[in-house]
């Protein structure tokens, strides 16, 4: 029964953000195991992809983020991790598997970077594009779901899929919509969402293909 | 309790193979709408469906589900006996990690080799990079790690699921750029390709005549021809 879940740094880590904080926000008891990227330790933990993150459960090996998801919401039913109603349900999985496979233009250009101090970066056109699209999905989701969370009242795994998002809205300061900084407020007011953030910004490794402003490393 | 699957043009859509080759090996009935892709007014028709813009899109009632992934995991949910994943929760996880790691990977095979089905299969070195031939490894690895765990000759036993309709468009790849694979993978791409299913697909993209410049790679030459 005990769960362990490996990632990699917390600070620039988007995809071990996503099952840690979904964890974390239902309660699910895990054990972490950090690796930093770029070392020898991480090609030797990081699973058969070698990708982080990597949820262990026994002898069972789950890897890539949405198939985490898809774990936990079977394992552990009563997390209600996905919507209980079957349209919900799907809809809520169609904007997981987008962002999953998507927004190359958003991933790229807006890095996750939690300690990078708040600043400004002008977006390209396929940029702005990818947080029109995010902005409108997220909008449809509350008018049908009610807020504050994507489907609901409680932080699910489609919120857990865009948490990267919110960060990457935070740090380079995108101009939204009031009802997208609304969603934006509720994810960051979780406990699980700080201690994440706390977490990452102290940490001491500097990657200079995720730093936007190198060879300058700006921090709050 | 009709479904309606809207789909790319059969020659060049991987994505809308794969919920279609899942429905179609498991005898789910639908109806299919083939929106050929960029043409004048393709995008316009395709947001009449699904807010995303994108295709394939299951269509199931007032539902819309689009991506591929998460269409094969409303089919699974919606058509339990179709076992389109492995009734074992450890196999299921493994199937939707590897589901996964093909739903947002692969850039590099996706890049260079995209698919093509009336492409004269042959070795394209042009198009076998290094990060071409990592990923050949990798699927490589992941497919005879399945057969020999589960069994085969589909990646989780005896019936076609939704990891090998998420692989399809791979067989394709491999078959039509040449890629240098082992009979192990020649095996598994051999009981893909044998399905009834897989036949239909092929033998209708066959007839297709909507062409893609940026999908040819021998252009000026399309099916081993010049074009007009």
């Amino acid at each position: 029964m005990s769960l362990t879940l490996v990632i990699g740094n917390k600070n620039y880590s988007s995809w071990s953000l996503r099952p840690w904080i979904a964890m974390t926000a239902a309660g699910i008891p895990f054990e972490e195991k950090l690796i930093p990227f770029e070392t020898p330790e991480f090609r030797r933990e990081a699973g058969p992809a070698a990708k982080v993150p990597l949820l262990i459960d026994g002898p069972i090996r789950v890897w890539e983020s949405l198939a985490i998801l898809e774990y936990l919401a079977e394992r552990f039913p009563g997390a209600k991790l996905w919507p209980a109603d079957i349209a919900a349900r799907a809809h809520a999985r169609a904007i997981a598997s987008e962002m999953h496979a998507g927004f190359t233009a958003l991933r790229g250009h807006l890095p996750v970077n939690f300690a990078r101090k708040v600043m400004k970066r002008p977006l390209t056109p396929p940029v702005a594009a990818d947080v029109a699209r995010i902005e409108a999905m997220w909008g449809e989701c509350h008018a049908r779901y009610g807020g504050p969370f994507l489907f609901g009242t409680s932080f699910g795994a489609a919120d857990a899929m865009y948490a990267p998002v919110v960060s990457r809205l935070l740090t380079y300061d995108v101009d939204v919509s009031p009802a997208t900084r609304a969603t934006m407020d509720a994810v960051t007011a979780l406990p699980a969402w700080r201690q994440w953030r706390d977490a990452g910004v102290a940490e001491p490794w500097v990657y200079a293909e995720d730093e936007v402003d190198w060879p300058q490393v700006h921090r709050a | 309790m009709s479904l309606t699957l809207v789909i790319g043009n059969k020659n060049y859509s991987s994505w809308s193979m794969r919920p279609w080759i899942a429905m179609k090996a498991n005898d789910i009935p639908f109806k299919e709408v083939l929106i050929p892709l960029y043409l004048p007014g393709s995008k316009e028709e395709i947001l009449k469906h699904s807010p995303a813009g994108k295709v394939p899109i299951l269509i199931d009632g007032d539902q819309q589900v689009w991506e591929s992934l998460s269409i094969l995991e409303y089919l699974a949910e919606r058509f339990p006996d179709a076992k389109l994943w492995p009734s074992d929760a450890r196999a299921r996880s493994h199937a939707r990690s590897i589901s996964s790691e093909m739903h947002a990977g692969f850039m590099a095979l996706r890049t260079h080799c995209t698919m093509n089905l009336w492409l004269p299969p042959k070795p394209r070195p042009a198009t076998h990079t290094p990060e071409v031939m990592e990923n050949l490894a990798r699927i490589e690895t992941i497919w005879s790690d399945c057969r020999k765990r589960y069994g085969g000759p589909f990646l989780f036993g005896k019936t076609f699921g939704n990891a090998d309709a998420m692989y399809a468009p791979v067989v394709a790849r491999f078959r039509n750029y040449g890629l240098p694979v082992t009979a192990e993978t020649r095996a598994y791409m051999d009981a893909v390709m044998a399905l009834p299913a897989w036949r239909e697909w092929y033998d209708a993209g066959m007839k297709e005549t909507w062409i893609m410049r940026h999908n040819e790679p021998d252009w000026p030459l399309v099916r081993g021809k010049p074009v007009e």
